[in-house]
């Protein structure tokens, strides 16, 4: 067990943990924050996209006690209240997702890329969120609704 | 057009807040009181006798609370259609990845430390791996004896056909022959003849949600199930009869569906669940990882599909033989009821007076087959198309000129006599045809290619859906139907909307457990816009009835003057009472909220169909064999598109799958087993690997879902993979026989092909 | 997840005292893409892991240092490497290989250390620093040692680094003049696997005379591979397309691929000798374009 104290979402957490807990788990069963999904476990799929200090990671490959001291970010704490993040705003207006599943490791991904590019070009979306599967939409409307945050078009 | 507000507009989906905050709970995301994690231990063999089981090492482990086998259940089969799988192998192991051993503990990881702990001692037995030996006579049997395995009667509502399940015939669970004309006359007027056998392999759903249940046993018995499961009424059934208990003893309830893609209509793991929750006295989730999917998921039918073809002097089809053989693993439980139903579609969208379709269902020691996004038909459609080009160009056609000669038209009977009424099949080719430039010159290595196929929309089963208003006038739509993300909560939000005339927001769609929604059949076979579509308008129906009743007395005025307008009720006096003031009124005197269902059965079989085309554009790298899909149209036969933004999402997302089954994915079987078991080598698209896409919608207006839609989503998968091929051998001229197309294929064909024509010209010299 | 004990030593020193005390029983962890993975699937069992995490400000493991050439730490991302603007500059082969690798995420966690230490012939990056004739300084408890990388890969998912070193810093030596680079990844699949063929050369012309040449490939063996004979063909030669050609062609004897799904023996031994010819094309086009710009 190893003592670890980390801010989830500007919330101050502390816990126990096993060694071999890994970040998912722990945001998933200890803190329930269920909003971060499992998919492929191997780092491929993206589901998992967290953001540690401000970087995606892939939360089933990061060790819980590597989070000790960090600021980790999850689809949970892109909401002000009520008010949506533009980037779940424009997921549903633009057509970004269907069944939800990778929904919020695409909106991760897409807030790294414009937290680092505020304005990418669609050649840049693509190629950064190649890290996010989706099988339901086929990506356009992913990329058009990162390129609509990106244009300034949506406001919450 | 119809003069529409709410429908017709793009709107975004109903259930959008939930998923872009995290809120939505998936199956996985349940947590309960005492919750134990679930895990199997699966075999290494694909067929083998179970000597001994010891567990004795993983019930000792800390943290265990429960270990079952095979042996400790009741000896009773599961399934859909075919019971034939134990819940638990009992005896004898018939695939790679069958689960032997279950166990539940505090933990996933000490329930995976236990299964560490399991040693199952197997005696190897012969085994068959492909579907055409399985049927010969000297083939090991997948199953020793079928004779206690049971089946309902096959449904009316499947296209009927003269079926022989359990034939006797080494493995094969059902013959069944599609015919129409006089087959042996039609070959008799052919001027030529083609044969052409194709063969597709496995390809796994690739949903990214892996399937989950969660089982809580009450202290009265009653069982409350989570699953990730389209069609939660269905999964109650047949859920309860693998416990043999009576249905209302399961409420299944709701969840939001990760994925579907026809892959979330089988009861997976939930009842092994149950047992493991029965045996620990504690709920239970279980979750499968991605590995577990690969390796015993319910893939697509691997299949092998053999057309003969006769065409007359003129180039007109005029009769298709064809033999389509599926292999639907070790068990059949969890594929589509009798047969794979697209194995109607092995005549194609065409002409052709005189069909005789053959299909097998066949048994083999592999990973069980299922349902996926328009069963059995990309593996067809993909001989079909394939097979109109190679016809086309021994002929001396053009493939689009062959296409446009044989093309049902208006009047004509389809393959097997259906009488399709308004067919748009010649007008979307050449809808496509025009948008992808056919004709058109091209570089050096670059070709374009046809696939087509048609669906009519999903018509079986009943639906439901009970639309409730409260007290201050806010209403609710309750279905049965699971929220699978193709759109159908938004569309049923739509109907609301435009029918009582009020702001799409003012509309809540809420997913009812079985123990609170009306039966509905669910999600699955292109059908809940037009029958979930339906049985809102009739809900919506039955509240304006009540209302309009309730308006006409606190008005005092007979119903008959009352009529309902844009959220207020007016009489012939040109009074008005608005639905908040009614509410508020009844609120006193009624129990609220009002509740309203409605119900649909669609009566007689569909009269229309929707067609597709698509033309696929490519380069090949001649020195590599790389294939570059760079654009691809996608033409539709549309009625009335109640959700421009979800139609659309239907669309590409169909299609990008079909660019997957086109180049890259396939599960890559070796002796029985699956070896490419996860994501980084079972390769779906990336937004990397997606080409310019063109849609191009033939609108037409005689859909039988509200409004006249037709259906979207199983179309625009099924024939990419054929127009990529075709696309291929415009650009290089090699012909690939199988899926995927790989970059290693083409090559191995284009140096097959530079060798031939050395030998032909060293032969001229 | 196999069950293990976690330690986070606060320097270099104790970093190694550990590896010395615990040997084969530890394993260092890093970016963790690549042994969590392998952790969780239980083919490696260390009952130790020992995070680098508090080594992440130590100038000398995570910084990447200019000098006659450069000095890279072991423990920069491979996000790092690619966006650094000294790397971009001055080994802008490196900043292009590493783009190659996987996706962005993968890419901000796993280092450069870690991934030469997992040794999978499949990566990218050993290709592009072999033929940047990269070293290795490896360090443990008694003291430290440079490897050559040409010598470091010593077989499948094997290398020449002892249980109880610790890779620290990669040296890249001075880069001649007039040179040119290529790396070409070949993906008939998706864009986000690994290779099924990859290849890096690097050529230097003098007028029109190959004076050096270095050529090395990924997924072509069981450890990434330089392959000295492609090299020696072009010394001294005009690159002329069937100088380069038959060069290239020597690649089909060197290589020993393993059939995988990416591709049979046979595909990408052809394809070896495909790709090897476009990246010494590519190389020579940007060699003579060059001005000391590798």
């Amino acid at each position: 067990m190893k003592p670890i104290q980390l801010r989830v979402n500007g919330q101050a957490v502390e816990r126990d943990i096993p060694d071999n807990t890994l970040l998912i788990d722990l945001l998933r069963n200890g803190l329930d924050l269920t909003g971060t999904k499992e998919g492929c476990s191997v780092g491929v799929c993206g589901a998992c996209t967290v953001l540690l200090d401000g970087q995606p990671v892939s939360s089933c490959l990061t060790l819980a006690v590597t989070a000790d001291g960090c600021e980790v970010t999850t689809i949970e704490g892109l909401t002000e209240g009520d008010r949506l993040h533009p980037l779940q705003k424009a997921f549903i207006d633009y057509g970004g997702f269907q069944c939800g599943i990778c929904t919020p490791g695409q909106i991760m991904s897409a807030k790294a890329l414009l937290d680092e590019n505020p304005h990418p070009s669609k050649d840049e979306i693509q190629s950064w969120m190649m890290g996010n599967l989706c099988r339901c939409t086929g990506y356009y409307k992913i990329i058009e609704s990162i390129q609509a945050v990106a244009d300034g078009k949506v406001s919450t | 057009m119809m003069d529409l507000a709410s429908v017709g507009q793009p709107a975004g989906h109903v259930e959008g807040p939930s998923k872009v905050t995290g809120q939505a709970r998936y199956t996985a995301d349940i947590r309960l009181p005492g919750l134990l994690y679930g895990k199997c231990l699966r075999s290494p063999f694909p067929h083998a006798r179970i000597v001994s089981i010891d567990t004795s090492q993983a019930k000792a482990l800390a943290g265990v609370h429960a270990v079952i086998t095979g042996a400790e259940l009741p000896d009773r089969r599961i399934g859909r259609f075919f019971l034939d799988k134990p819940v638990l192998a009992r005896d004898v192991v018939r695939f790679v990845g069958e689960k032997v051993v279950a166990v539940a503990a505090e933990s996933m990881d000490i329930a995976e430390e236990a299964l560490t702990r399991i040693a199952v001692e197997y005696e190897a037995l012969p085994a068959v791996f492909d579907p055409v030996k399985a049927m010969q006579e000297d083939a090991p049997r997948v199953h020793a004896d079928t004779s206690t395995y049971t089946h309902p009667p096959v449904p009316d509502f499947v296209h009927p056909g003269d079926d022989r399940l359990y034939p006797d015939i080494p493995n094969v669970v059902s013959q069944v022959f599609y015919t129409h004309g006089d087959i042996e006359a039609g070959f008799a007027q052919a001027a030529r003849e083609f044969t052409h056998t194709f063969t597709i392999p496995p390809v796994h759903q690739g949903y990214i949600e892996p399937h989950a249940s969660v089982v809580q046993i009450e202290p009265d018995g009653k069982v409350n199930l989570w699953i990730s499961n389209k069609t939660p009424f269905v999964a109650q059934a047949q859920f309860a009869a693998a416990l043999d208990v009576a249905e209302d003893r399961v409420c299944v309830n709701t969840a939001p569906i990760g994925g579907d893609f026809g892959g979330k209509g089988s009861l997976m793991d939930s009842v092994v669940c149950y047992h493991l929750a029965a045996a620990a006295g504690r709920p239970v989730k279980m979750v499968m990882s991605y590995t577990e999917e690969l390796l015993a998921g319910n893939p697509r039918h691997p299949a092998v599909i053999t057309l003969r073809t006769g065409v007359d002097a003129d180039g007109r089809i005029v009769a298709r033989k064809a033999r389509l053989v599926f292999s639907c693993g070790a068990y059949s439980a969890f594929t589509p009821l009798h047969t794979v139903h697209g194995s109607v579609h092995a005549a194609g969208p065409y002409r052709m007076p005189n069909v005789e379709i053959e299909v097998f269902r066949v048994y083999t020691n592999t990973v069980p087959a299922g349902h996926m996004r328009a069963p059995g038909a990309p593996q067809i459609v993909f001989g079909v198309e394939s097979h109109m080009d190679l016809i086309a160009q021994e002929l001396g056609l053009d493939p689009l000129e062959f296409r446009l000669r044989n093309t049902l038209i208006e009047g004509d009977a389809a393959p097997l006599g259906e009488k399709w009424k308004k067919i748009r099949c010649k007008e979307t080719l050449e809808a496509a045809a025009k948008e992808a430039k056919w004709g058109a010159e091209k570089a050096a290595n670059r070709g374009r290619g046809i696939g087509m196929y048609d669906r009519e929309p999903g018509a079986f089963g009943p639906s439901s859906a009970t639309l409730s208003i409260a007290a201050d006038a806010t209403l609710t739509l309750m279905t049965g139907a699971a929220d699978t993300g193709t759109g159908s909560y938004t569309v049923l939000q739509q109907v609301v909307a435009e029918e009582l005339q009020v702001p799409l927001e003012s509309v809540r769609v809420v997913q009812g457990s079985t123990d609170s929604a009306p039966w509905e059949v669910g999600a699955g076979g292109s059908r809940l816009t037009h029958m979930a579509g339906q049985a809102t308008l009739a809900a919506v129906q039955r509240l304006k009835e009540g209302l309009t009743a309730f308006a006409a007395r606190h008005m005092e005025t007979p119903s008959e003057q009352v009529a309902y307008r844009a959220g207020e009720f007016v009489n012939t006096n040109e009074q008005r009472l608005t639905l908040p003031t009614l509410m508020a009124a009844l609120a006193d005197r009624e129990e609220l909220p009002l509740r309203y269902t409605g119900e649909y059965v669609a009566e007689a079989p569909m009269d229309v169909t929707s067609f597709c085309a698509q033309i696929a554009e490519v380069e090949v790298d001649p020195a590599t064999g790389q294939v570059t899909l760079q654009k691809l149209t996608t033409a539709h036969d549309v009625g009335t598109v109640l959700n421009p933004l979800t139609h659309q999402g239907q669309v590409e997302g169909g299609a990008i799958q079909g660019v997957g089954h086109a180049l890259t994915e396939h599960l890559i079987v070796q002796d029985g087993a699956v070896t490419n078991v996860h994501l980084g080598d079972y390769k779906l698209p990336t937004s990397m690997d997606i080409p310019e896409m063109k849609t191009v919608l033939v609108e037409s207006d005689a859909g039988p879902a509200p409004y006249e839609g037709k259906a979207i989503g199983e179309h625009s998968n099924v024939a990419v993979p054929a127009a990529v091929a075709n696309a291929v051998f415009d650009a290089v001229g090699v012909r690939l026989m199988d899926l995927p197309v790989t970059a290693e294929k083409v090559y191995a064909a284009l140096r097959e092909k530079t060798a031939r024509s050395r030998t032909m010209r060293r032969g001229n010299s | 997840m196999i069950t293990f004990e976690y330690v986070e030593p606060e320097s270099l020193e104790e970093v190694l005292a550990l590896l010395e005390q615990h040997g084969e029983d530890a394993k260092v962890l890093a970016g963790g893409t690549g042994l969590i993975n392998l952790m969780k699937q239980r083919l490696v069992q260390p009952a130790y892991l020992i995070g680098l995490r508090q080594l992440a400000h130590s100038p000398e493991l995570a910084e990447i240092r200019p000098n006659s050439g450069l000095t890279i730490g072991a423990l920069c991302s491979h996000r790092t490497i690619e966006t650094s603007a000294l790397i971009q500059h001055r080994l802008p082969l490196l900043a292009t290989t590493f783009r190659h690798v996987a996706s962005v995420r993968i890419r901000t966690a796993a280092t450069l250390g870690g991934s030469l230490a997992h040794a999978d012939p499949n990566q990218d990056p050993p290709p592009a620093l072999l033929v940047l004739d990269a070293r290795l300084r490896v360090q443990s408890h008694h003291g430290e040692r440079e490897i050559e990388l040409s010598d470091f890969f010593v077989d499948y998912y094997e290398t020449a680094l002892e249980p109880e070193e610790l890779i620290t810093t990669v040296i890249i030596p001075p880069q001649p003049a007039d040179t040119g680079t290529a790396f070409l990844k070949f993906l008939p699949q998706t864009h986000d696997d690994y290779a099924t063929i990859a290849v890096a050369a690097l050529v230097s012309l003098d007028g029109d005379t190959i004076i050096r040449a270095r050529l090395a490939l990924g997924a072509a063996a069981a450890t990434p591979l330089r392959v000295r004979a492609v090299e020696t063909a072009l010394r001294g030669q005009a690159p002329t397309p069937q100088v380069i050609h038959a060069a290239a062609a020597l690649v089909a004897e060197e290589v020993d691929p393993l059939a995988d799904f990416r591709g049979s023996v046979e595909y990408k031994r052809d394809m070896a000798v495909v790709f090897t010819q476009r990246a010494i094309e590519q190389a020579v086009t940007q060699a003579r374009g060059a001005s000391g710009n590798v």
